[in-house]
């Protein structure tokens, strides 16, 4: 297997089979004298745009900042040794609903989507 | 049996999703100023779709990924957002000239400006999706969307000359307005080979849980579909060429001017006939562009999506059609010519194609993706013919846009 080739912006799930994000980083452990480690993927628009670059990975992170209201906005984490399973999707054996993944969605259902008749 | 229905379905449903304002308005304009001699474009277009369709079903459908997914896995992040941009970028222009023709439509109808119909008609289409599920608008609206075989009847009932009609299948050059006969050629181009069709085709194969089951019908359905669409088109065009063409309309320049076009064979009905075409066309086509781009979106970030969900469940991807439906209806609210708008727009669709359709040179050729169900040496060549088609057009759509558009 080929990290970059096949984990890299692959189709994130939970064990309930919902569809939480892209693989948008992986996070490597070095250490000296051995091959590098993944130990976990990251996900979100902060992690996103790190990889344009370090400006616009720096723009995103102070608009998070602000839209959060935390200091240190960072990528969601989730650890590789979750994994469940590498199929169409990858799995990772978490329940979202006790992440932050999730957070600007329940945001926009309460504040926006669920105001509006029908929703 | 099943399959049978669900191929003559997905044929209805492609129909649909094929004609839309910008083929109506470019095959309408074209048959006005050049009689038959465009006929070619329409046919070259219809068949570069009919590949990339099957292409994106068979993606799916093998794969279980939409083809924004797998440009977005297999090419990663920082490829994929320059399709990315250029999609959302060309579908919300498309978007706005389809709301503009269903407005225009109702402005036939009522006699009431069509700048007062953008909203409401975005509002009707938002309802539809906000409340509907995919087989609705899938199926539903593309159901009503064969009203617009009134213009193949209206064609075969004016009785071309037939041989004229072939020779204008074949490209020929141009004896008079040279610039505007090649920006009617790329605009036909852009309105038959639209990246909206292939990727919703491609999404719709994922709702509909398409396996390999699926292929043989999927084959069909791209090619018969298609080949129906563009039939409407050549419909259009061949009405367009003899009844404006005997009423010394040679450049539609208003829309006002088109529903001419089936009352010489309809009378009152013909004009009844046009405005629904127009209307139920266009609607159709807004819904499907709306939807592929919360489609597109959600899929490219990795949000959860779903026509059939509740918007409850899947806000963001909810939140995307309804902004993209309301932005788009304020530049015809505002008084933009919609029919400049859909010559634009068509253009602008024909250069962006490399940047959605390379990709499929990939994407197909992949064992990871496509197993054994890879791409052909006809299939490759037709890709690669597009590839070519599109770079020529990107390069050439914006002189043309400056010296040959309306």
């Amino acid at each position: 297997m080929q990290l970059l080739r096949d984990i890299l912006d692959k189709q994130v799930v939970d064990r309930e089979q919902v569809k939480i994000g892209k693989v948008d980083s992986l996070i490597a452990e070095l250490s000296p004298g051995k091959p590098p480690r993944v130990i976990a993927v990251e996900l979100g628009s902060i992690a996103l745009a790190r990889r344009l670059g370090s400006a616009p990975g720096r723009w995103t992170a102070k608009l998070a900042a602000r839209l959060s209201g935390r200091r240190q906005p960072r990528p969601h984490r989730i650890a590789w040794n979750k994994v469940r399973d590498i199929g169409v999707d990858i799995e990772f054996d978490i329940d979202v609903r006790r992440t932050r993944i999730f957070a600007w969605q329940d945001w926009l259902r309460e504040h926006v989507v669920g105001r509006i008749p029908g929703a | 049996m099943k399959k049978l229905l669900e191929i003559s379905l997905g044929v209805v449903t492609s129909v649909g999703g094929f004609l839309e304002v910008g083929s109506m308005a470019t095959a309408a304009q074209a048959g006005a100023l050049f009689g038959f001699q465009l006929i070619w474009a329409v046919a070259l277009g219809t068949i570069c779709i009919i590949f990339l369709v099957e292409m994106a079903g068979r993606f799916a459908a093998v794969s279980h990924h939409t083809i924004a997914d797998g440009i977005r896995e297999r090419f990663g992040f920082n490829a994929f957002i320059w399709p990315l941009l250029a999609t959302l970028l060309v579908n919300f222009l498309v978007l706005s000239a389809e709301i503009g023709g269903v407005a225009v439509a109702a402005e036939l109808a009522t006699g009431i400006s069509f700048r007062w119909w953008a909203l409401p008609v975005a509002f009707l289409a938002w309802l539809l999706l906000w409340k509907g599920t995919f087989g609705l608008i899938e199926k539903g609206v593309s159901m009503l969307g064969l009203v617009t075989l009134c213009f193949v009847v209206a064609a075969v009932m004016l009785r071309p000359e037939w041989k004229e009609v072939a020779v204008g299948a074949v490209p020929s050059l141009p004896h008079h307005d040279t610039a505007k006969y090649w920006f009617m050629a790329v605009s036909i181009l852009g309105a038959s080979i639209s990246p909206y069709l292939f990727m919703f085709y491609s999404s719709g194969a994922i709702e509909d849980q398409w396996d390999k089951s699926y292929l043989g019908a999927n084959r069909a359905i791209a090619g018969l579909g298609m080949s129906f669409g563009g039939t409407i088109s050549v419909g259009v065009l061949i009405v367009a060429a003899i009844v404006l063409g005997a009423h010394g309309v040679t450049e539609v320049d208003d829309y006002n001017q088109l529903p001419l076009m089936l009352i010489p064979m309809f009378g009152f009905w013909g004009f009844v006939l046009f405005v629904a075409s127009l209307a139920i066309a266009c609607f159709g086509a807004a819904l499907e562009v709306a939807l592929q781009q919360a489609y597109l979106v959600a899929q490219g970030f990795g949000w959860t999506w779903g026509e059939d969900l509740k918007p409850r469940d899947d806000p963001g991807f909810s939140l995307v059609y309804t902004l993209t439906l309301f932005l788009a209806a304020v530049p015809i609210a505002l008084g933009l010519d919609p029919l400049k708008l859909t010559i634009f727009s068509m253009a602008l669709t024909a250069a962006s194609l490399p940047l959605t359709v390379v990709p499929f040179l990939f994407l197909l050729n992949d064992d990871r993706y496509v197993g054994k169900h890879r791409n052909g040496m006809v299939s490759n060549a037709a890709v690669i013919f597009v590839i070519a088609l599109g770079f020529v057009l990107a390069v050439v759509t914006i002189p043309l846009q400056i010296f040959g558009g309306t």
